[in-house]
């Protein structure tokens, strides 16, 4: 593991990125300009979205040396364009650039690009299909995980939307079918696809396994999500799970230089409810991420484990534009060694990092319509879902986390 | 040389301004507060909000659910007409009281449907107008068009939609 954070720290490719920043900012602007100009045409869209945080941590790292005085690492530049030729069929994609302290270094990605097709559309019922790169419907949050003014904080509760393997739990490439079925009062929508996961990427690998000459290899994966919804909202209730399968190709090289080719399943499932009146939101979520890893030969046992993770949260607008929150947020890396007391004895290796409790009490003011400015406080115990290479020095168990951030969308 | 009980009355002193700034961010905070919560529903209650449409669509009722998946931008085609949705600014009160009245729905339940669309690429946003003399004139001469408008707001270029 290492060599690996050497070599990520020392390459050149993985720095200076930030120069990207301005072109893309200017462009975010320009295109809000030419939307805005064009809005009485929907037959194409362009929308955007622009953060930047302040963080700042009395121990640990999250995104930049925030303990020090590098508070200004979490930044998120998004554009997207939808294109409507007929009623019934579109093609969409987003790019981002997303700058996250050591771990996301500012290179532009397409997030999702897509097209989709409407076969059965009316009052009561809607059929269609999308293929291309799809955002994975996952919990409440994931398929607008990047989107500041989409979130209910700075950030989404790290213990079920936390960042390392960021871009394998985003989006992957393949098919879904959706559908929509109404009632007077209640409306199901589901989501069922087959796609192959996003692994060609070291950071995924390094949060999978470890820095090994082989390389990751996608395998057909499977995805879906229902979705329930009471009175246009007040009350969701959604299920969804991922089969993610994921092959190591081995180098071919002996112990202790690399392992055998093996295969790594990772599956996680999460129940999401929400209760929305015109003040208060009550939001929870409580996922499982199951692990299971095969054949790697004498170098890596067949192992599976469980983490587990929850967040309740309860939200008030207490005036038009100002709303506040209070979490509890969970999470537990083996559910059958929550205090990480298991792993200490096995690995040496301190137990606080195979969990972390956070409580988070934050406030937001929509500025306007677009501009959203928030500020929160954590105060937190454990560091399981601390970014790696943010923090390469020793950890600490108990820390406080301070977190500003101006947002944009157009 | 700075000696030990200097430093202390440095602390002291320190601490001092940062309880004086603590106390000065509270009482902004609460000032703050008072502001917003005075400003928030500024226009008369007593004038309805109504469905327009454009007055090339013929059909005069429509039912509660159908105008939730219109105006949550999942219903493009509705009858024979393809539909285009116009809405005011989230801030509005009128757009508050629409969401509430003839929607059931509050404003951040809308905002967050549009978003997630709009961001995962599998849908779109309604065109925001300025104000109601806009809303009108965009319902007026876009076909298809569907929006909302107070009472003593609506005239002979728009048709009014009654919920059935």
């Amino acid at each position: 593991m290492k060599p690996f954070m050497n070599y990520y720290l020392n390459n050149p490719s993985h720095q200076g990125r930030t120069w990207l920043l301005m072109p893309m900012l200017l462009a975010v602007c320009l295109c809000s300009t030419v939307a805005n100009a064009t809005t009485s045409d929907d037959e194409y869209q362009i929308h955007g979205f622009a953060s930047q945080a302040y963080i700042s941590t009395t121990d640990n790292n999250f995104f930049g040396e925030t303990s020090a005085n590098d508070n200004f690492g979490f930044t998120e530049l998004g554009l997207n364009a939808l294109v409507r030729p007929t009623p019934n069929f579109h093609i969409a994609g987003q790019v981002l650039l997303r700058r996250a302290g050591e771990s996301d270094d500012g290179k532009i990605r397409l997030d999702y690009g897509l097209a989709d097709y409407t076969f059965i559309s009316n009052p009561t019922k809607r059929l269609g299909m999308r293929a291309g790169r799809l955002l994975n419907p996952l919990g409440f949050y994931n398929e607008t995980r990047d989107v500041a003014l989409t979130r209910p904080s700075i950030l989404l509760p790290q213990s079920i939307y936390f960042d390392r393997a960021r871009d394998l739990a985003l989006s992957s490439d393949g098919i879904q079918v959706y559908g929509e079925h109404r009632g007077p009062h209640n409306e199901i929508f589901w989501q069922l696809g087959v796609a192959n996961p996003r692994v060609d990427n070291p950071e995924i690998e390094l949060a999978l396994l470890a820095d090994l000459p082989g390389r990751l290899e996608s395998d057909t994966s499977y995805l879906g999500r229902l979705l329930w919804e009471r009175d246009g909202g007040r009350l969701r209730v959604s299920l969804s799970a991922i089969q993610a399968n994921i092959k190591y190709a081995s180098s071919g090289q002996p112990l202790p230089f690399d392992l055998s080719s093996g295969t790594i399943v990772f599956e996680p499932t999460v129940l999401s409810i929400q209760y929305n009146t015109e003040y208060w939101s009550l939001t929870s979520e409580y996922a499982l991420r199951h692990f299971d890893y095969k054949d790697f030969g004498p170098g890596l046992a067949d192992m599976n484990f469980t983490g587990e993770s929850y967040y309740v949260q309860g939200s008030y607008r207490f005036a038009s534009k100002w709303d506040t929150f209070l979490r509890y947020d969970a999470a537990y890396t083996d559910k059958e060694d929550r205090n990480g007391s298991d792993y200490e004895v096995a690995t040496g290796k301190p137990a606080h990092k195979r969990f972390a409790k956070d409580w988070t009490v934050g406030v937001g003011w929509m500025a306007t319509p677009k501009i959203l400015l928030r500020g929160e406080v954590h105060v937190i115990d454990g560091t399981a879902w601390l970014p790696a290479l943010d923090n390469l020095q020793p950890t600490k168990q108990y820390w406080n986390m301070l977190n500003l951030s101006l947002s944009y969308r157009f | 040389m700075i000696t030990r009980s200097q430093t202390t009355l440095l602390y002291d002193g320190f601490r001092h301004s940062a309880m004086c700034i603590k106390m000065a961010l509270l009482r902004l905070l609460a000032a703050l507060l008072l502001v917003t919560t005075w400003n928030s529903n500024t226009y008369a209650q007593n004038d309805e909000i109504v469905l327009v449409v454009n007055p090339q669509i013929q059909e005069r009722m429509i039912s509660q659910s159908t105008v939730r998946t219109i105006f949550g931008m999942r219903l493009h085609k509705w009858k024979e007409y393809n539909i285009k949705v116009f809405v005011l600014p989230d801030d509005d009160p009128v757009h508050n009281s629409f969401s509430k009245q003839i929607l059931g729905m509050f404003p951040h339940q809308l905002r967050w449907a549009w978003d997630r669309q709009v961001f995962s690429g599998t849908g779109r946003a309604p065109i925001v107008v300025k104000n109601e003399d806009e809303m009108r004139q965009s319902i007026a001469s876009t076909p298809g068009a569907i929006g909302y408008l107070r009472r003593s707001q609506v005239d002979e270029t728009v048709h009014e939609l009654l919920l059935k």
